[in-house]
């Protein structure tokens, strides 16, 4: 059964590399085919992973756009479009596909080429059993621009208070869409296993592990290696057993 | 004259060109392969047929004259197992012929037949303003046989079950680019007959004078016919 996972979480406090983690532990499992989502603008989960979609989503909105502007098209013929094209955007590694969203470039209302999209993206989603969500903020956008319903809600903080509170509305926020079945907080970058004692989690979201500040995360990310190439280190083992046990991959 | 008999036409010269050289197959249909959507990543794919960096051409024509098309599956070019290559280009032509009414719903419900044919183990996209199919055949379904005469038989099952339809006849052609350009022709006529027809029934208000299809009703007398026909319908 196809399983979708949104990963949310203040900016800064690692979702991305969260998401790349478990994309790159999912890859080497294999047995599972997983649609990866890169849903934030500025296209981190890319970077993160060295795999690059070939087009974004927002390229391809553009081009239905320009084809309802030509005419000529019936809305089937744009739904049959959408995924062929959805499926030329996607880059390939092994078990897992990539679809980037990107920046939008057209301003105007185009209400129905986003529903078209959203459930071009859906139905693609349905033919994997994992879709795995880097969300650039809150579930509102996911549910706008990327799907309906999310399964798991993942919400990842640092210790800051700041990144707690966010996470905490963004749980609201998701309530209020009714779009979430399940919810768990990721606390990340912990400096010491103390740190967990000096803040005060959010009630309400079940904490489902804490993760290391890790120095192997960390070279990953500042000399733009692959993901896909990380070894074992305290974070990435800590990251990965968190979000097996909690079920989520 | 139907609104498709000059590209049908087109379609049969080139077959009876490729007869001749003895470069046509005619397949026997093989029915029964299991029908499922099936989403088939690269790692699982034996073959790409009609990839979009390999060119692909797509189209549909139909004709009441019953001397033009008869049941049955072409092919041009290597079938599924003689293909080496991880992709190659492809040319998928549906003929069809039977008594077409209302031609908007006609082609409609032709597309759907097409478009609806979804067998286990072959990912099938379509792009229609591109004229365009992209099929992958999964590593699976190549081992267990899977040829273009079970996609051929797929599509004639589809297309004999509308109420309309006489005859069906599809043309695959594999054998290479050459091949394809020669068909470009038909294909852009056709698509810019459907276009129009698209444009007519989905867009009520528009000015002749100005629509971008006015050289193709120019040329498509039927599509004339079928514009006067509506603008007396809306009149009355």
């Amino acid at each position: 059964m196809s399983r979708v996972v949104a990963v949310c979480g203040k900016g800064g406090v690692g979702k991305t590399t969260v998401s790349a983690i478990l994309a790159s532990e999912l890859c080497r499992r294999g047995g599972r085919r997983v649609l990866l989502v890169d849903a934030d603008h500025a296209g981190g989960l890319s970077m993160a992973l060295g795999i690059a979609a070939r087009r974004t989503m927002n390229q391809v909105r553009q081009e239905i756009i320009g084809e309802i502007k030509e005419g000529g098209s019936s809305r089937r013929d744009l739904a049959l479009s959408l995924d062929y094209l959805m499926m030329e955007a996607v880059g390939e590694r092994g078990p897992l596909a990539f679809l980037a969203i990107g920046r939008p470039e057209e301003a105007g209302c185009y209400c129905s080429v986003n529903t078209l999209l959203k459930n071009a993206l859906e139905l693609l989603a349905g033919g994997f059993d994992l879709t795995l969500i880097d969300a650039e903020a809150g579930v509102e956008q996911v549910s706008r621009q990327v799907m309906s319903k999310v399964d798991y809600l993942l919400l990842v903080s640092d210790t800051s208070a700041k990144g707690l509170k966010v996470a905490v509305e963004i749980l609201d926020a998701a309530t209020g869409l009714a779009a979430v079945n399940a919810t768990g907080l990721l606390v990340n970058r912990l400096r010491s296993p103390r740190e967990l004692e000096s803040i005060s989690l959010p009630p309400g979201i079940p904490l489902i592990g804490t993760a290391p500040e890790d120095d192997t995360i960390r070279r990953f990310d500042v000399e733009g290696l692959s993901f896909f190439d990380i070894p074992a280190s305290p974070g990435v083992d800590a990251i990965i057993r968190s979000c097996v046990s909690a079920g989520i991959i | 004259m139907g609104l498709f008999d000059a590209q049908a036409r087109s379609v049969l010269a080139f077959l009876a060109d490729k007869r001749a050289r003895k470069e046509l197959i005619e397949l026997a249909p093989r029915a029964g392969w299991p029908e499922a959507p099936s989403l088939v990543l690269e790692e699982d794919t034996a073959l790409e047929l009609g990839h979009p960096l390999q060119g692909s051409l797509a189209f549909i024509v139909w004709t009441s004259d019953p001397g033009i098309v008869g049941d049955g599956i072409d092919l041009v070019g290597p079938d599924v197992d003689a293909i080496s290559q991880a992709r190659a280009p492809l040319a998928q032509i549906v003929m069809v012929s039977g008594e077409f009414g209302e031609e908007y719903e006609c082609y409609r419900e032709l597309k759907d037949a097409v478009y609806g044919v979804k067998l286990t183990g072959v990912m099938a996209r379509a792009m229609p303003s591109r004229q365009s199919f992209w099929y992958r055949v999964s590593r699976e379904a190549r081992a267990r046989g899977f040829s273009l005469a079970h996609l051929g038989a797929a599509l004639l099952q589809k297309l004999k079950a509308v109420k309309f339809v006489r005859s069906a006849r599809i043309v695959f052609v594999t054998s290479g680019k050459p091949d394809l350009e020669a068909l470009t022709a038909p294909a852009r006529e056709t698509g810019r007959i459907a276009g129009a027809l698209n444009k007519m029934y989905e867009e009520m208000n528009y000015d002749c004078a100005e629509c971008e299809y006015s050289d193709v009703c120019a040329e498509a007398i039927e599509l004339k016919k079928i514009r006067e026909r509506m603008v007396k319908r809306s009149a009355t």
